[in-house]
């Protein structure tokens, strides 16, 4: 891809235009919280520049972490930095302040995760009397303002402030939390304010300041449960390996698991789908699910119907494969999936017919990998040849420097 | 309207899940976005609980009006042979085109990207098909639970020798699927603002949930291998826990980034045997004897108050938070101090929560506006004023059932 930023690249198809944020300059200081975002900008064409301390990237820590030839590398930093120009400065020091001040005035976006620490150089106020075009986008566990804004988290402590570990796990057991999402989901958001600012800057000429919290973003993320407290005051809890419903949930069979949803909604076709797919199979005991009872939506809530459907589906699942049941059900219209392992997404039929991964060379692993293409398509875009960044220079070129109250994408309006 | 999105007009077929957050997001901006629904076929969100006791039915649904707040309905009925036409002069008036309807709807509606940006260069149209456009399964069916299940999610989740278990959730349609679609909508309209050209933006919700599973599938080849699952554990981390505290299920989520605060938990905790125990005194032996070490901190968190608990650490640096109930976050001083929850009024429900986009601006004027609106509440409104019909004109479609 045009990595300076300027066009859709060199082995772009025909018709490619340059990309959404191309000619945008953002620079990257961002904790875990925080790294993906500006990843999702550099995809839609901007030149995004990490800030990195002389001894490495804090993300190297990040789980997972796997073993390389001098030690030990993050997987997640190589995900989240793809595509960006990684330069170390040292912060601590007058000269990499004044240095990174310099990326500064030149810079549209800064994306960042000091919080509370943002002082000194780094003071908000300052940065906007200093840099008035420019947007800061702070991607924080807690946000930047309020009484608990100061608060530590990782990952796992978001994903509990947030309160979607209150709704992942076994009923006879802790909760358990899928690891890793508090991270990306904070910076996907993070990507979104920051390209909110960009709009709203070129409305009314002013950088500003966005700030994205963790918490709220997985708080957002709670499916009925906020309403359902709200209106009802039931405190919706954690349901596990249990399925919500019949028809509804994770289920065992021959190679591993299964996950479906018939019935739910507006998908009362799918259940009775579902039913005359079990009948026509000949699976043990299916014929009573054609009794008028199981129409009802509310008969197979109850935990008596979601315990006789688990037993019926469960002995005829026990003899099929997911990729049997996968082919199947879908054929019948049932929206059933299988519980993939990693290895299994990379091997999907759909993702590879579709041309969806691409090589990525990873110097420290001496061989390439391949990692998922963008996370959507654009018309009239050019191909994603993703690379894995390094620490290449400790100075970076300049374009010339900017006046600072010209839009950044010259010889266009500024409004529609 | 006001707010930033003023102006912008979006006719929107996104229904129940994903695409509706997104939506939700440019009219809490101040977009105008008109929802499509119709009596014969209502977004199936409308019929799912919760329901304040007293108000079921298709205007009660807090589910439907928790993401569909400062919309405007317009009831039109698709299977209508007048229908199509309609919709294309409400296209005409709008900027941005959504859908998250099976691959060849819209299309057969004339309401595809190629029928639109050849009337409208600047059109913006955003599809969220589950599995793409193309490929040999572009018409399978799924919801967010099935997508986490494909991308890897579900079975990244659970206990050891149990049963994965996922977030329990739809997730992909409550974070990386609008999220991501989000992103790309919002850089279109950036992208117009400069250039006055519009794009079609295609997010399969399969390809767009593998990517928050990009650094595990990035790992699984570098290593060769799955990992197992293990719970709240991680490799380089211990504890790295969720344990009991004081009450009914009541849990506390507890981390230790270095020995110092493991140190600092036990005296919290005032377990400070535990401290100088040399079993736990590395990382190494804490990872080495974690089932004892969990055990033995239980027993300690579970004589305590969560919150004050989560306080305590929390003020000796420690990464440390209770795990809060819907009721704990809508009580919450904090978010209430960020303002993330709104009180609106609807006309069937009340008064409900709904939160704000979950990142904040201060400069500018940015928040749920409206509560969702009742189905068909603005047709005619939108049929005189957008449409240019005159009563008796409305009334007749109304007769004849287009719009309904």
């Amino acid at each position: 891809m045009g990595r300076d930023g300027t066009g859709p690249g060199p082995h772009a198809p025909p018709g490619a235009r340059p990309r959404p944020l191309s000619g945008i300059r953002v620079i990257d200081v961002a904790g875990p919280f925080g790294a993906y975002a500006s990843r999702l900008l550099a995809d839609l064409g901007a030149t995004v520049t990490r800030i990195v301390p002389p001894d490495g990237d804090e993300l190297a820590r990040e789980t997972p972490r796997v073993r390389v030839a001098d030690g030990h590398a993050s997987a997640f930093a190589w995900f989240v930095n793809l595509d960006k120009e990684l330069v170390a400065l040292d912060l601590e020091e007058p000269a990499g302040r004044t240095e990174l001040l310099a990326l500064l005035g030149e810079a549209d976006l800064l994306i960042e995760s000091w919080g509370a620490d943002a002082s000194g150089s780094w003071d908000r106020a300052d940065l906007a009397v200093r840099f008035p075009r420019l947007i800061v986008v702070s991607v924080t566990p807690f946000g930047v303002e309020g009484p608990r804004h100061r608060d530590a988290a990782t990952d796992l402590v978001a994903f509990a402030a947030g309160g979607l570990l209150s709704l992942g796990g076994y009923p006879d057991r802790e909760p358990i939390a899928t690891l890793g999402q508090a991270h990306l989901a904070a910076s996907i958001f993070g990507a979104a304010a920051a390209i909110f600012g960009l709009i709203a800057r070129d409305r009314d000429g002013n950088g500003r300041h966005l700030d994205v919290a963790a918490q709220e973003v997985i708080a957002a993320a709670l499916e009925d449960a906020i309403p359902q407290f709200d209106l009802t005051g039931t405190v919706r809890r954690r349901a596990g390996d249990t399925p919500r419903e019949a028809g509804t949930g994770i289920y065992p069979c021959l190679d591993g698991y299964v996950s479906m949803v018939a019935g739910r909604l507006g998908t009362a076709r799918a259940w009775r789908s579902l039913v005359a797919w079990l009948v026509e199979a000949g699976a043990e005991g299916a014929e009573v699910l054609l009794e008028d009872a199981w129409d009802s939506f509310p008969h197979r809530q109850r935990t008596q119907s979601v315990t006789t459907f688990a037993t019926i589906f469960g002995r005829f699942a026990a003899q099929h494969s997911k990729a049997d049941l996968y082919s199947e059900a879908q054929r019948r219209d049932i929206a059933l999936a299988p519980v993939n392992e990693v290895g299994e997404v990379l091997a999907n039929e759909q993702l590879r017919a579709r041309g969806f991964f691409v090589p990525v060379d990873i110097p420290e692993l001496g061989r390439s990998v391949l990692v998922p293409g963008r996370p959507y398509r654009l018309s009239d875009d050019g191909v994603f040849e993703p690379h894995v960044a390094r620490v290449e220079s400790a100075a970076v070129p300049r374009s010339p420097v900017r006046d600072g109250t010209e839009p950044t994408y010259a010889g266009a309006p500024a409004e529609r | 309207m006001t707010g930033p999105f003023a102006g912008i007009r979006v006719l929107d077929y996104c229904w129940v899940g994903a695409g509706a957050l997104v939506t939700k997001a440019l009219a809490d901006h101040g977009a105008d976005v008109i929802k499509i629904e119709s009596r014969t076929r209502p977004d199936n969100l409308r019929l799912a609980p919760p329901y304040r006791p007293g108000t079921e039915g298709l205007e009660g649904s807090g589910y439907f009006a928790s993401r569909n707040s400062s919309k405007r309905s317009f009831a039109l009925n698709m299977r209508h042979p007048d229908a199509p036409a309609i919709a294309r002069r409400l296209a005409a008036e709008s900027s941005i085109v959504t859908s998250n309807f099976r691959p060849g709807i819209m299309e057969r509606w004339g309401l595809g990207y190629a029928d639109l940006s050849a009337a409208d260069p600047s059109i913006i149209c955003l599809s969220m098909p589950m599995q793409g456009e193309d490929g040999p399964h572009r018409s399978y069916v799924g919801f967010g639970s099935t997508i986490a299940a494909l991308s890897g999610l579900v079975a990244s989740a659970g206990l050891p020798g149990r049963m994965p278990v996922g977030t329990g959730t739809h997730y992909p349609d409550h974070v990386p699927n609008p999220g991501h679609a989000l992103v790309a909508l919002l850089a279109a309209m950036f992208e117009r603002a400069r250039t006055g050209r519009g794009r079609s933006i295609e997010v399969s919700q399969f390809e767009s949930t593998v990517n928050v599973v990009g650094p595990a599938i990035v790992a699984y080849q570098a290593t060769g291998r799955t990992e197992p699952r293990r719970g709240n554990r991680v490799p380089d981390m211990s504890p790295h826990a969720v344990l009991p505290t004081a009450g009914e299920d009541a849990w506390i989520a507890v981390v230790a980034r270095d020995d110092a605060e493991f140190r600092a938990i036990c005296e919290v905790l005032g377990i400070t045997d535990l401290a100088g125990d040399a079993r736990f005194a590395s990382l190494e032996g804490r990872k080495s004897n974690e089932d004892e070490l969990e055990r033995l901190l239980a027993a300690a968190t579970e004589r305590h108050d969560g919150a004050e608990l989560g306080t305590a650490l929390q003020a000796r640096g420690v990464p440390a938070s209770p795990v809060r109930t819907p009721g704990d976050l809508l009580d919450d001083p904090h978010l209430a101090a960020r303002g993330f929850w709104r009180r609106l009024d609807h006309p069937v429900m009340g008064s409900i929560a709904v939160n704000r986009v979950p990142f904040a601006s201060p400069s500018d004027d940015v928040g749920p506006r409206s509560a969702a609106p009742l189905l068909g509440e603005h047709t005619r409104e939108i049929a005189e004023s957008l449409l240019g019909m005159s009563a008796a004109d409305y009334q007749d479609h109304v007769d004849r059932g287009v719009f309904e």
